[in-house]
């Protein structure tokens, strides 16, 4: 295997980590993946799955910082009262909502049962090779199971707020989603952090999407310089069941998602929209991977990149398409945009097909704006710098005319607009 | 299950029982090293080719290399381990070691070459017989072959009109013994002695190929072909081919293959070298037409070949087309490094796969140069329980302004125990690159058969005239020659596979 053994700082805090504290993973589980860590340490350049993504910032220890206090919050939970709010500080879960509407139910990992454990872990078999999901499963203690009952739709957004305070090591986090028979439920994962301070978290979210239930699932990177994110999603849908993910990274210094996708069950569909914006030398990189297992499921995907100074945005998507998975129709687009010569996008959208009546099909593009676009807006008397920032809104707008909400369209679509004029100031 | 669908299966089952036409054996004695491989054999094979040195050097480091290596495990293909010390990696016919020896002792006429071996060659069809051209007999063609049987370049027809353009198209031996330099100088500057498991597997211990070297300002009077066989059990395959077009050269080559039947995988790991100087064009068609193994699997060619092409000069072009019928398992990625200024590089494959064939082929376009520009265009088509994966890398680098590339990939499968993979990967540095990618999966419409059988076409014929149209971007870039053939041996691979 192409991997660098486990650093050294890295083998130590996580012999910190089990010595001090209870692993919430149940107990067999917990021994493969801590065999695994060791045994794989951590993916490089030569191991196909992370050819454009270098984990060398995690070879040696985080740079420590100052600053203890936890970043201020912004955005969502402030602008949107209505919502249910958990945070996590720096891994640590901090806060609850006070009160929880009917048929759902939040239990912390520690207090939850060998079964919600299990499932909660379960990925691991899945995912063979995935040096950080066993890193996660091995180390990780807190967490949640979050349950909601059939028949139920929770209208107000669970928000997951994770803190990305300083750390010495990675925030380890495992969240259990449980979506029951025709529910219905919006879940936002937000992340906020102090700009030059660094954190890493390595994250893992499991959802269980029952027949005929359906989750917006919404993951939100808006800030961040020094932020470095490793993050896992690992999704099932039964029958008729439908998941929407929608995935904007705005920041980070090193941003690494993977949504995995399984359509179990006939009548399913699901969506898959990302957008990200790397800068300065931000690395963004989303890995999705979407199978179709079932005859009669639909899917819809679509990611873009603006990559801008040296920014460097990388997409990978697979959509696999299993034997006898007849009456498929799966859609595939990245479309990039590549603003500046010392950015780079690399891109490889894919398609695995075992099955022969289907309607699979994608397309990849990268180009620059658009001249006769440009000069048309400069013709009708705007400059330069807005006639490029209209282009790039409207590029960007696409994706975020995707969240659920007007109010959450607004809020992203300002952020966005915030940050080019920021761009343009400096 | 429906009436059309039972005739449909026989139809198919019909298709996967058809034998592989050109499974026989030529009988005759061969001169074999024993299996194994160290630095003692490839000091023998350097040896018995008499060799100058700095070629066994070359030879040594490229094993010395390889012997770090491991093989590669990213392509979407399964296969057992390969022991590499169970192959034999020399093979000569008697007659023609013979021949290696003594230069002079060369057949004059093709009246003193081995019969069996021009039999061979006639049950293949190679228009080999000059006299039978001149009579007429054989379509009259103006294509120069050079064969290859097994290892050691047999015969090379037309000599005399290439030498009066002052092309150079001999066997790769003949080149090292009588073009020293060229080969000095050409040699692992496009695929390096160490690029890849299999590149310096085949750097260590090559046996022979072709080698084109066209002049300066000189067009190619006839296109270039070698027909590859392989013929004795166990030995594996190492060719090299380098072909070399000085400025303002032009030159077409064409690389045919057909393999007899064998049981046991046959490896065959050849390196294909070209390079482009300024304002010269190349351009390289393939056949490929290998064992692939019977309807259970077993068997067959695998088939792990290096093609890159060097548009080393401004204005350059190099064109890879290829039509991949064979081989139990393919991974082949012709290339082009596009570092001239305007050069242009271009890609025509067609894949088919049947019965357990693995493909994971495609192209890599490496932009360097300004104004570099590439078209890719990939059809793959599977049937029964085969794999067929397009893999394909668009690179544009940061000196590449105003850079092009179109992609597009169509998959067509028909039967539902196969798979057909796109896997592109696409890297822009340069923001005034334009790159588009386009892949689509899909199986012959019902509604396009009906359409075609209500105009009295059989269904059989239907499917064909889909196919053809399917295939027909990539058959229109073939030579003359070439089209015909391909478009014989598509009809035949997919004979009556659909319904």
């Amino acid at each position: 295997m192409n991997r660098t053994p486990l650093p050294e700082w890295l083998a130590n805090s996580l012999i910190d980590t089990l010595s001090s504290q209870q692993p919430a993973a149940p107990g067999e589980i917990h021994t493969t993946a801590r065999a695994q860590v060791i045994e794989w340490g951590l993916p490089t350049l030569r191991d196909e799955e992370w050819r454009w993504t270098n984990l060398r910032a995690l070879t040696r220890p985080l740079p420590t910082s100052d600053v203890t206090a936890p970043p201020e919050t912004i955005g969502v939970t402030d602008s949107m009262p209505q919502v249910l709010r958990i945070r996590f500080n720096g891994g640590k879960l901090v806060e609850l909502p006070k009160e929880l509407p009917d048929g759902m139910t939040i239990t912390p990992l520690q207090d939850a049962d060998h079964a919600q454990r299990r499932a909660a872990f379960a990925p691991l078999a899945q995912s063979p090779n995935d040096a950080l999901l066993a890193l996660n499963t091995a180390t990780a203690a807190e967490g949640l199971v979050i349950d909601i009952a059939a028949n139920v739709a929770i209208t107000p957004p669970i928000v997951l707020e994770f803190l990305d305070a300083p750390s010495e090591t990675a925030a380890q986090t495992r969240i259990l989603v449980r979506c029951g028979p025709h529910s219905r439920a919006t879940l936002i994962e937000t992340a906020t952090s102090t700009d030059g301070v660094t954190s890493w978290r390595n994250s893992v979210l499991v959802a269980e999407l029952a027949v005929s239930s359906q989750l917006n699932h919404l993951s939100l990177g808006l800030d961040g310089d020094a932020r470095l994110l490793t993050d896992r999603s690992f999704v099932t849908l039964a029958r008729d069941a439908r998941y929407r993910s929608i995935n904007i990274q705005l920041g980070g210094q090193l941003v690494r998602r993977e949504i995995d996708v399984n359509i179990t069950d006939t009548g399913a569909h699901c969506d898959l929209f990302g957008l990200m914006m790397p800068r300065a030398k931000q690395v963004l990189d989303t890995h999705t991977r979407l199978t179709h297992g079932a005859a009669h499921t639909t899917s819809d995907e679509r990611y873009q990149i603006i990559a801008d100074e040296a920014g460097r945005g990388i997409f990978k998507g697979r959509i696999l398409v299993a034997q006898d998975a007849q009456k498929i129709e799966a859609y595939q687009s990245s479309r990039n945009l590549l603003l500046s010569d010392s950015a780079e996008i690399d891109t490889k959208p894919e398609l695995e097909i075992y099955a022969d009546d289907v309607k699979c099909s994608h397309g990849a593009t990268i180009g620059r704006l658009d001249d006769e676009a440009l000069y048309y807006l400069k013709s009708r008397g705007i400059s330069s710098e807005n006639a490029r920032k209209l282009l790039i809104t409207g590029f960007a707008q696409e994706i975020v005319d995707q969240l659920p909400t007007p109010e959450l369209v607004e809020w992203v679509g300002q952020i966005i607009a915030r940050r080019l004029e920021r761009q343009q100031a400096e | 299950m429906s009436k059309e669908h039972m005739t449909e299966q026989h139809e198919i089952e019909t298709l996967m029982q058809r034998e592989y036409k050109y499974g026989f054996t030529t009988d005759i004695e061969q001169d074999i090293i024993p299996p194994g491989l160290n630095e003692d054999v490839i000091r023998l094979i350097s040896a018995k080719k008499n060799e100058p040195e700095f070629l066994l050097e070359w030879r040594l480091k490229a094993y010395r290399h390889w012997l770090t290596m491991t093989p590669p495990t990213w392509a979407q293909v399964h296969y057992p381990p390969i022991d590499y010390q169970a192959l034999s990696y020399y093979a000569a016919p008697k007659t023609a070691a013979e021949l290696a020896e003594i230069e002079a002792s060369k057949p004059k006429s093709l009246d003193e070459v081995d019969p069996k071996l021009l039999e061979t060659y006639e049950k293949l069809g190679i228009p080999l017989h000059e006299r039978a051209i001149l009579a007429g007999v054989a379509q009259p063609s103006n294509v120069a072959v050079d064969a290859v049987f097994d290892s050691v370049s047999v015969t090379t027809t037309f000599k005399a009109k290439l030498a009066e353009a002052g092309v150079i198209f001999c066997s790769f031996s003949e080149a090292v013994h009588n073009h020293p330099d060229l080969i000095k100088k050409y040699l692992g500057t496009v695929v390096p002695a160490g690029d890849n498991y299999y590149a310096a597997l085949n750097s260590a211990v090559f046996s022979d190929g072709s080698f084109v070297f066209v002049p300066k300002g000189v067009r190619c009077p006839m296109e270039l072909s070698t027909y590859f066989r392989i013929n004795a059990k166990n030995t594996g395959q190492f060719e090299r081919t380098l072909i070399v077009a000085e400025e303002g050269a032009h030159v077409s080559y064409l690389e045919g293959c057909t393999a007899p039947q064998r049981d046991e995988n046959q490896l065959h790991a050849a390196v294909v070298e070209l390079v482009a100087l300024d304002d010269a064009t190349i351009k390289y068609s393939t056949v490929q037409n290998w064992y692939p193994g019977d309807e259970e699997g077993k068997g067959g060619i695998y088939n792990f070949v290096t093609k890159r092409g060097d548009a080393r000069g401004a204005r350059s072009k190099i064109t890879w087309t290829q039509v991949e019928a064979g081989s139990a398992i393919t991974w082949k990625y012709p290339s082009c490094i596009l570092r001239g200024d305007d050069s242009v590089g271009e890609f025509y494959s067609v894949a088919v796969s049947n019965n357990y064939q693995q493909v994971d082929s495609g192209t890599k376009m490496i932009h360097l140069g300004k104004r570099t520009r590439s078209t890719i265009v990939s059809k793959s088509i599977s049937a029964g329980h085969s794999q067929n994966a397009y893999r394909g890398l668009v690179h544009i680098a940061k000196s590449a302004d105003d850079a092009r590339n179109y992609t597009q990939c169509d998959a067509l499968l028909i039967g539902d125990r196969n798979g057909a993979h796109t896997f592109p990967y696409i890297e822009a540095k340069n923001t005034t690159a334009q790159i588009e990618h386009e892949a689509t999966t899909s199986k012959i419409s019902d509604d396009q058969i009906f359409y075609l059988q209500s105009r009295g076409i059989s269904e059989e014929n239907a499917t064909n005239m889909i196919v053809n149209g399917f295939c027909k971007e990539v058959f229109n870039e073939l030579p003359m020659e070439f089209a015909v053939e391909a478009q014989a041996l598509l009809a035949v691979s997919l004979e009556g596979s659909v319904g």
